[in-house]
């Protein structure tokens, strides 16, 4: 026999803001990355500005999971879910953090889109691009067969941008003209890195929700 | 893992036609605070009351199966009923106390069993008044009747009662569910305090209260024993989702 919660409204009303804060970070990391890629400066300075409706969602997330342990004093699936969705929230602030920070650095590259994609700079892009949209779709769905490709695919870009950022090094040894500038691309592949990693960690909260686990830390993630 | 004190091995209990407890066994730790809930009707307090044989007092109860305390089956033939009871006391939801002085209250189990010496009943009465965590409250007005007591007060003095025959198992049926936060917090304190000399088990409606002091929770639900697990383990991850469902609200 099911009873209606009050509790209910209130979980659903902070799990539509956990959905609309990944979205809008998700829409910033493209806007962002899009920016990169066409050298729009425009854009670059709209990801900019869009922080601020993202850092007023992360707070609001915050009080209303405040004011859910303050006064339904959560246990078992949904203590999980809320002590999830305050960290899960973290993340996102971060990645979306990360977003104006690569949108910042996109000026200074302006005479040097060449060097960008020849880096490989570009591939990383589309990859995190293509990795976050799952972490949306998890969060959204709590599907776990998310997870799996998440970790698959956060590897992946990784490694791609280690290697670019060796690449960088090699060339800022070569050639001494490009440092300031390969300074800012290095940035960047290190945030890209970042969001990679940032994807990780929501996947496991998203597995602490559904099965309990805590799966973080655990080396060999297959 | 600790001694288990109170056992139960396919345990059946019938009110005349009526099945009320279907197939319990459960192994309860020595020492610990194990908590059983449970929606109203669903057995928990029937099955606290067996573990005394409190249910002995009720006609046409049958039951099978077995309870054993120390390894010893308390529905054998030879058992003292009197005997069982001082070893296993029982504290109720309502407050109880005699309309007699808070001493007396107190005295009245050790003088039935035979204590005489009236500094040795001093003693005993401190000494459980003091496990009560209500002596200095009372101790400068130990002739006072204990009907003036609040109904904190009472709860803490009944629980004196029952330490002062000197039990090893104390049962505990909904005994904060009448009291005020604060006489509650008192109360719950005094039952973890209680749990390093006797065994407890308590029954409670507050979901909460079971999750702040209990170190095993049991889940009952129409008559079956649901689930037995830590406490930790049930408000965080219960492995089955009835416990999950009666626990969050989603139904009971």
């Amino acid at each position: 026999m099911e009873t209606y919660r009050i509790f209910d409204s209130e979980l659903e009303k902070l799990s539509q803001k956990v959905i609309q804060m990944c979205s809008q970070v998700n829409q910033q990391i493209n806007d962002s990355l899009t920016a990169l890629k066409d050298n729009d400066l425009k854009l670059a300075k709209k990801v900019v500005e869009n922080d601020k409706e993202i850092n007023t969602l992360d707070v609001k997330i915050d009080r209303l999971c405040q004011k859910i342990f303050a006064l339904q004093q959560p246990v078992a699936r949904d203590l999980r879910y809320i002590l999830s969705a305050l960290k899960i929230n973290n993340d996102l602030e971060r990645v979306g953090d990360h977003a104006v920070n690569i949108a910042k650095r996109i000026a200074p590259l302006e005479d040097y889109r060449q060097l960008v994609t020849d880096l490989g700079v570009d591939q990383v892009s589309a990859e995190i691009s293509s990795l976050f949209s799952d972490v949306l779709d998890l969060v959204k769905t709590h599907d776990l067969e998310y997870c799996q490709k998440i970790y698959h695919h956060s590897a992946t870009v990784k490694e791609g941008c280690r290697a670019i950022a060796e690449r960088i090094l090699n060339e800022m040894m070569e050639k001494s003209e490009v440092v300031i500038v390969a300074s800012n691309i290095l940035i960047i592949v290190n945030l890209i890195e970042r969001i990679a990693s940032y994807s990780n960690n929501i996947a496991e909260s998203i597995t602490f929700v559904v099965d309990g686990e805590i799966v973080k830390h655990r080396k060999n993630i297959q | 893992m600790a001694h288990e004190k109170i056992q139960t091995e396919n345990m059946f209990l019938h009110y005349g036609s009526k099945l009320a407890l279907n197939d319990i066994s459960i192994q309860i730790p020595e020492k610990k605070v194990t908590a059983f809930i449970g929606p109203s009707g669903c057995g928990k307090s029937t099955f606290l009351r067996s573990l005394n044989r409190m249910n002995d007092l009720i006609d046409g109860v049958k039951i099978e199966g077995k309870i054993l305390i120390d390894g010893i089956n308390i529905y054998d033939n030879n058992i003292d009923v009197v005997t069982l009871r001082k070893k296993v006391g029982m504290v109720f939801q309502k407050s109880n106390p005699f309309a007699k002085s808070i001493y007396e209250n107190v005295a009245y189990g050790p003088r039935i069993n035979g204590v005489k010496d009236k500094k040795q009943l001093d003693e005993i009465i401190e000494t459980a008044l003091q496990n009560a965590a209500i002596w200095t409250e009372v101790k400068d007005r130990l002739g006072d009747s204990a009907m003036g007591l609040s109904g904190g007060q009472q709860q803490r003095l009944c629980i004196a009662r029952t330490l002062a025959v000197n039990p090893e198992i104390v049962l505990m049926d909904e005994p904060a569910s009448a009291l005020d936060p604060l006489s509650t917090s008192k109360i719950e304190e005094l039952i973890v305090q209680l749990k390093e000399k006797y065994t407890i088990v308590i029954v409670t409606h507050n979901m909460q209260q079971a999750a702040r002091i209990s170190d095993l929770t049991a889940f009952f639900y129409l008559g079956e024993l649901i689930e037995f697990d830590k406490t930790k383990k049930i408000f965080t991850n219960p492995e089955k989702k009835q416990t999950e469902d009666y626990i969050t609200g989603r139904f009971g």
